[in-house]
Parts: structure tokens; C-alpha cells; sequence
């Protein structure tokens, strides 16, 4: 498992759009489970209704866990896009 | 990840393929029902790489694999068991395209004729009735009561084919109302009876179809095949138009050129080849009978339910006629009784040994209606459906007809058979009565112990075909065989066993298709599918009852997770997460339960508008992936809230 944190940027934080996008990334790697944490709450990243439930604002560190199948490429993907869009 | 590698390991772990009965997936899961779970080791399959959860519901072993992988194992694990992969409509075509040409066709004409079989047994049965009554007491014709009712007696039965038409127009699905554009073609009333045409009224040439062949102006009453083709052609062109004839034009066009080439082609090919099949049919009738020794009428007895099938019975009018005219002698009468009451009694075996009320309820009627001299019901309702009560049916016919031949029955008259036909046999009753309990005596019997197809012996409670059938013969396998599920939503299998769920419109407004949403995410359906309403009330309510899963800061979107386990985002225009709340007010927060049409979300149009967003507001299912299918089901233009727009299926 690889696990990173991640500060959110973007003003509105994970929305519907950017919630929907992250959701698109993470499903490109089949058998590979990502995992947003905030505080005690955490949800898959492609539950995008789980994911908006977090209410994930700017400024928020979250923790972005990931596992299964080729966790090292999935992690760069994901922290590649959080970097450019959140 | 190696799908085959998973998928062998999948089947060891199940106790290999004698264990598995059938197979199906769903968006995310292997979906098995296996012989003997303890053959099954929960803890093996689990740890396979790619699995990535194992659980049993409804006695289906349920591994979860994911999204867009599943489908690929499923392949490869249905290639290592030897199972076929069919979808349950797949099961049904192919069963049903396994069958011959010929049984086909039957079929599709039995499905034609249930529909109207109430028509033709209520006018039928007045029919018979007032046929015999008339025999039986000649003064009555006279009455206006008796004028009336002949009329209605024979209403069904003069536009059997526009009855026809739109029934077949149904089957093959056509515009119902063209295919009954095309049966009144057929018998119009410019054009001559078939009926007083068989009884030798005057018809005329309408036209030398390029000097090949005359059309007749004849008019096509009591047909049926001709009808069937014909609208059978009419929706294939109709079908074929409305796909290719750009949408601005298809209104008018499409119905103009169907009927007037379906109308053209029918009057002109396909009427007159059974015009000239029946000519061949009739002088074959005439030449048959005259076979001695009961050998023709046997073979006539056999022959005349058939020639019903094919819809040119009408024409032996013409053969009864002559034989008055002749000699006074009718000895087709006792022939065409022997065929009508024996197909009555095949359909009175199934009557009474189907377990299905279904077709108990249609065969007794129908069955009675034959034995009055009207048949199609019994025919096409019962006895050809099922095929073997009708050979039960022909082969009474021909024996009760012989029986009638070899005694020299005759008729005095022509018009009734069956029951009233007594009326009519005065001279020889007794023969007649044994003609009669022969044809039906022996087609009740060979109808009852050649016995009724499955299906209509045990109520049509055959199981449904499972989505993968295991190759195992039935020896083989250990325990019943369960059907497999239509594939489900995955994640809330316990929750709701409906296979599909309407979504009602949270806001009044213009709908409109997901993708014609102006903002490449939703459209392309990233967040899931769904539809978009374009406000005209600035209003979010609760589309059912349900939990608010998330509503944002901003109150631009709602999220709400409905009971029966469907995800619903509302997000009120496109970018308005910008406005930062302002011109939104929420009415709920997290968590809270909600009732359909309860108040979650105020907006103001007008603001939006003036912030320069679009109001445009997608309605998404985005748990899309857990469902077989999520469509709009609604058409463009303006709805009230709560309008159904969605469906899920499972």
C-alpha cells in the first residue's frame, strides 16, 4: 500500500467536477483501490457521492491511500492530478 | 493483470466446472450459482489475484472483480467451464431461432390471432347461432331483430383483415394504425367481394400487370396470409424509412411512401399469387373428392384445416354451390364439418388438460365456437400453436370424413357446418351424426394422448433459462438447476430486488439530454448518467424519499442517496460552484432524511443569469456504474417537478 497527504489548493475544494475527474483517474487502474481520508471519514475515490460527502474544502489535508496493482504508477497519476487540478 | 489466470483459479476454487451450474455477470461481479457450496473454498478465491471480494446472496456466490475487468474474466471463465454465455432474451431468441422455418411462422401466426380471437368468438358464436336458427325456423330472416343482428354476426369476420393487420402491424412492429391502413386497402368496398365472388358475382380486370398477370378487382375478405405478408413488408419498409429518412421529413414521407408501396405491392404481387394459389387450391379440392372409396374425402378431411391456415377456405363456396346446382347433393358440407368439429375437439383436449387457465380460457370458447362451424380461434388461438392438437385435429377431420363419404352423407344446402349443420342433413342424420362424433371423437382422443407440449401442460412455468447454462448433461448435474439473476446492481443487492427504478425530475423546467449539457464533464457522463432540466422555478426538491448524502457549502449541488440504493446529484447550473452560495439557500444538510417533494435547495434564476453561469442543471445518477443501464426516458420540453426522467436498470 502507498499512502501520501495532500493539501487542497483550489478554492472550492472537491466538488462535483473535480470529485467526477478524480473518480475517471483513479477507475484507469484496474485493480487498484484509492482511498481519500479526511479526519476519521474516508471514501473510494470512485464513490463520487462518498467522495462529495467528505466535504473536502481548500485548505483541508487529506490522505490519499492507494492499493492493489501497480500502486506506484497510480500514486504519481493521482498526486499528478491532485497537484493540477485541486 | 492475466484475466485467464483469474478465471481458472476462480473455477478451481469453486470445485471446478461439474460444480458450477451457471454463470452471469453484472457491472462489477461474477455472479455463479454453484451445485455444492461446501466445494467452494471461500478463503482460496478470495486471496485470487484480482478478486477483490467474495459474498454469497440469494444463493449466488458473488465475486466482486471491478469495473470494466469483470466482463473480461467473465469470458475467459466461461471459455474454461464449457458454458454458453447468453444473456436471458438471448435464451429465448435462440430457443426461439432453433426452430424451424415452418414452426416459426406458425408461432407468429398464433401470436397474430390471440389478440383477436374475443372479436372472432363473439361474432362467430352470433354467427353460428343465427345460421341455425335461420335453418331451423326460415321465417325469421324476415325480422328487422334478426337483419340487426346478422350484421353484427358478420362484422369481425367481413374485416377480419384489417383485425389482422393491426395485430400483425404489433407483432412486427409497425405503426399499428398504417397496418390497419393496409387491411382496409384490402377489402375495400370499391373493390368486389371475395366472398359474393366466390358465390359467382361479377369481378372485372382491373389491369394487366405488364401483360404478366390481371389484377381482379377483387377484394381480399377472409384472408389471412396475404394480410400477414403484407404488413409483415409494410413494417420492414416503415422501419427501414424511419432510420433513413433525415428526421425533419420522416413524418410525412415515412407513412406516404409505406402505404403507398406496401398498398401497390399488395394489390398488385402479393394478392394476386394467392389469388392464383387459391384458384390451384380449389380445383385441386374439386379433383380430390372425386377419389372414391372415402379415400378423397379422407384425404380432403385431412388437407381442409390447412387450407383455413392459408385463408382460402372461402372459395369452397363455390364448390358447395355447384354441387346444389348439380344435384341437390352437397357432400362437401359433411367433409368441411368432419375438419371443423375435430379441430374444436383437439382444442377441447388442451382445454381440458392444460393446467394454464390461460389457455383453458381461450380454448373453451374456441373449442365451442369450431364445433359451430367457426374455426380460426381454435385453430390459430390453440391448435397451431401448438402444433401437435392441430395434426390431432387433421387427422380426425380425415377420418370423419371418410366415415361421411363411404355413407353418403349430403347436405341439401350450404352454409353452416357443425352443430346447425343438422339442420341441413336431414335426409341422412344418422350418418351425419357419425361423421360429426367420429372427426371430433377421434381428434379429442389423439389430441389427449399425443399429448400437449410441455408449455402448455404445466401452466408455462418452465423455468426461465439461465443466463449461462453449464454444458453438463442433466445426469451430470448434482443438484437443481437454479436460474441465474438478470444482472443487479451490485452494491445494494439486499437492499431492493426491483430490476428498475424511475427517477423523478428534482426541478421544473425545460429537460433536456445529458449530453446536450454545455460543459464537457457532465456531458461526456464522467460523473454518470443521467439527464438536465433547464429551470424554470428556482426549486430543488427531493425526487423520492431518501438520505442527503452531500450538499456543499456553496448549496449548488445536492447529493442524495435514495432508498433503494440510487445516487442522485443535482447540480444547479454549470460553474455556479463560483458564486460561492450567493442567490442559493439550502433547506437540509447532511445526513438528513428526506421525503419525495420535500424543499432541499432555493436558487435564484435571475442571479445566475446575471453572474453569467448557464442555469443548465444535470440530474446524475453517479453510481451509474453499478446498473445495467441508466436512460432518459422522458422527451425534450418543458416538465413539472417530479415528471419521471430516468430510469435504472439493473
Amino acid at each position: 500500500m502507498k499512502q501520501f497527504e495532500y493539501t487542497i489548493k483550489d478554492p472550492v475544494g472537491i466538488h462535483a467536477r473535480p470529485a467526477g475527474l478524480l473518480g475517471k483517474k483513479a477507475k484507469e487502474f484496474e485493480g487498484t483501490v484509492v482511498t481519500i481520508e479526511k479526519g476519521d471519514k474516508s471514501a473510494a475515490a470512485t464513490k463520487l457521492m462518498a467522495l462529495m460527502g467528505l466535504g473536502v474544502k481548500c485548505g483541508d489535508t487529506v490522505t490519499i491511500k492507494i492499493e492493489g496493482g501497480d500502486e506506484d504508477a497510480a500514486a504519481a497519476a493521482i498526486e499528478a492530478f491532485l497537484n493540477e487540478n485541486l | 493483470m492475466d484475466y485467464r489466470k483469474c478465471a481458472s483459479e476462480i473455477l478451481a476454487g469453486i470445485g471446478g466446472k461439474g460444480n458450477l451450474v451457471s454463470a452471469a455477470h453484472c457491472a462489477t461481479r461474477l455472479r455463479l450459482v454453484i451445485a455444492d457450496n461446501s466445494k467452494m473454498s471461500k478463503d482460496t478465491v478470495e486471496n485470487i489475484d484480482g478478486v477483490k471480494g467474495v459474498f454469497e446472496s440469494a444463493g449466488q456466490i458473488q465475486i466482486i472483480i471491478g469495473t470494466g475487468t469483470v466482463n473480461k474474466v467473465y469470458d475467459e471463465f466461461i471459455d474454461l467451464a464449457g458454458v454458453q454465455a447468453m444473456s436471458k432474451e438471448d435464451v429465448k431468441q435462440a430457443a426461439a431461432s432453433k426452430a424451424p422455418v415452418w414452426k416459426r411462422i406458425l408461432k407468429t401466426l398464433g401470436d397474430i390471432f390471440v389478440p383477436i380471437i374475443p372479436a372472432i368468438v363473439a361474432t362467430g358464436l352470433l354467427n353460428g347461432l343465427l345460421g341455425g336458427l335461420s335453418r331451423a325456423f326460415p321465417s325469421i330472416t324476415d325480422h328487422y331483430v334478426y337483419a340487426l343482428l346478422d350484421m353484427f354476426s358478420n362484422a369481425a369476420l367481413t374485416f377480419l383483415p384489417i383485425l389482422i393487420a393491426v395485430s400483425a402491424a404489433k407483432i412486427f412492429r409497425g405503426n399499428v394504425y398504417l397496418g390497419a391502413v393496409i387491411g382496409m386497402i384490402m377489402i375495400h368496398p370499391s373493390l368486389v367481394n371475395a366472398w359474393t365472388v366466390a358465390s359467382g358475382a361479377e369481378t372485372s380486370t382491373l389491369w394487366s400487370w405488364f401483360g404478366l398477370w390481371n389484377i381482379q378487382n377483387t377484394g381480399y375478405q377472409g384472408h389471412v396470409i396475404p394480410v400477414v405478408i403484407a404488413v409483415w413488408l409494410m413494417c420492414k419498409l416503415e422501419n427501414w424509412l424511419h432510420k433513413h429518412v433525415p428526421e425533419m421529413i420522416d413524418l410525412f414521407v415515412t407513412p406516404l411512401v409505406t402505404v403507398l408501396v406496401t398498398g401497390f405491392f399488395t394489390m398488385t404481387v402479393i394478392g394476386p399469387v394467392f389469388a392464383q394459389l387459391e384458384s390451384w387450391v380449389l380445383m385441386g379440392a374439386q379433383w380430390l373428392i372425386t377419389i372414391p372409396f372415402g379415400i378423397g374425402a379422407f384425404l380432403m378431411g385431412a388437407a381442409y384445416a390447412p387450407t383455413v391456415v392459408a385463408g382460402v377456405h372461402h372459395m369452397y363456396n363455390a364448390i358447395e354451390a355447384s354441387m346444389i346446382a348439380n344435384n341437390g347433393q352437397n357432400i362437401w358440407m359433411p367433409i368441411a364439418t368432419a375438419a371443423n368439429v375435430a379441430q374444436g375437439a383437439a382444442a377441447l383436449a388442451v382445454a381440458l388438460k392444460t393446467k394454464n387457465k390461460k389457455i383453458k380460457s381461450m380454448a373453451l370458447p374456441a373449442s365451442l365456437s369450431a364445433f359451430l362451424g367457426i374455426t380460426e380461434p381454435a385453430i390459430f388461438g390453440v391448435n397451431v400453436r401448438f402444433v401437435r392438437p392441430f395434426i390431432a385435429g387433421m387427422i380426425g377431420g380425415a377420418v370423419g370424413a371418410a366415415a361421411g363419404s363411404i355413407m353418403n352423407v349430403y347436405a341439401t344446402a350450404y352454409g353452416v357446418t357443425g352443430v346447425f349443420g343438422f339442420l341441413i342433413t336431414m335426409d341422412c342424420t344418422v350418418g351425419y351424426l357419425i361423421d360429426f362424433v367420429l372427426a371430433a371423437g377421434v381428434a379429442f382422443a389423439v389430441s389427449w394422448f399425443m399429448g400437449i407440449p410441455e408449455e402448455a401442460e404445466n401452466g408455462g412455468k418452465k423455468a426461465e433459462p439461465a443466463l449461462a447454462v453449464a454444458a453438463a448433461s442433466a445426469g451430470d448435474a448434482p443438484a437443481p438447476v437454479a436460474p441465474a439473476q438478470a444482472p443487479a446492481a451490485c452494491d445494494a443487492p439486499a437492499k431492493n430486488e426491483a430490476s428498475e427504478f424511475i427517477i423523478a425530475s428534482p426541478v421544473k423546467g425545460k429537460l433536456i439530454a445529458l449530453e446536450d449539457v454545455p460543459d464537457e464533464t457532465f456531458a461526456q457522463g464522467i460523473l454518470g448518467q443521467g439527464a438536465a432540466v433547464i429551470p424554470s422555478e428556482g426549486k430543488v426538491v427531493a425526487p423520492a424519499d431518501g438520505e442527503i448524502s452531500s450538499i456543499f457549502d456553496t448549496k449548488h449541488a445536492v447529493g442524495i442517496t435514495l432508498a433503494n440504493g440510487v445516487e442522485i446529484l443535482v447540480h444547479v447550473g454549470i460553474n455556479t460552484v463560483e458564486m460561492e452560495g450567493n442567490g442559493f439557500e439550502a433547506f437540509v444538510k447532511e445526513g438528513d432524511k428526506v421525503k419525495k417533494g420535500q424543499k432541499l435547495v432555493e436558487f435564484s434564476i435571475d442571479k445566475i443569469k446575471e453572474a453569467g453561469y448557464k442555469t443548465e442543471t444535470p440530474v446524475i445518477i453517479t453510481n451509474t456504474d453499478d446498473y445495467a443501464s441508466v436512460e432518459k426516458i422522458a422527451d425534450d420540453g418543458d416538465i413539472d417537478a417530479l415528471t419521471d426522467i430516468i430510469k435504472v436498470s439493473k
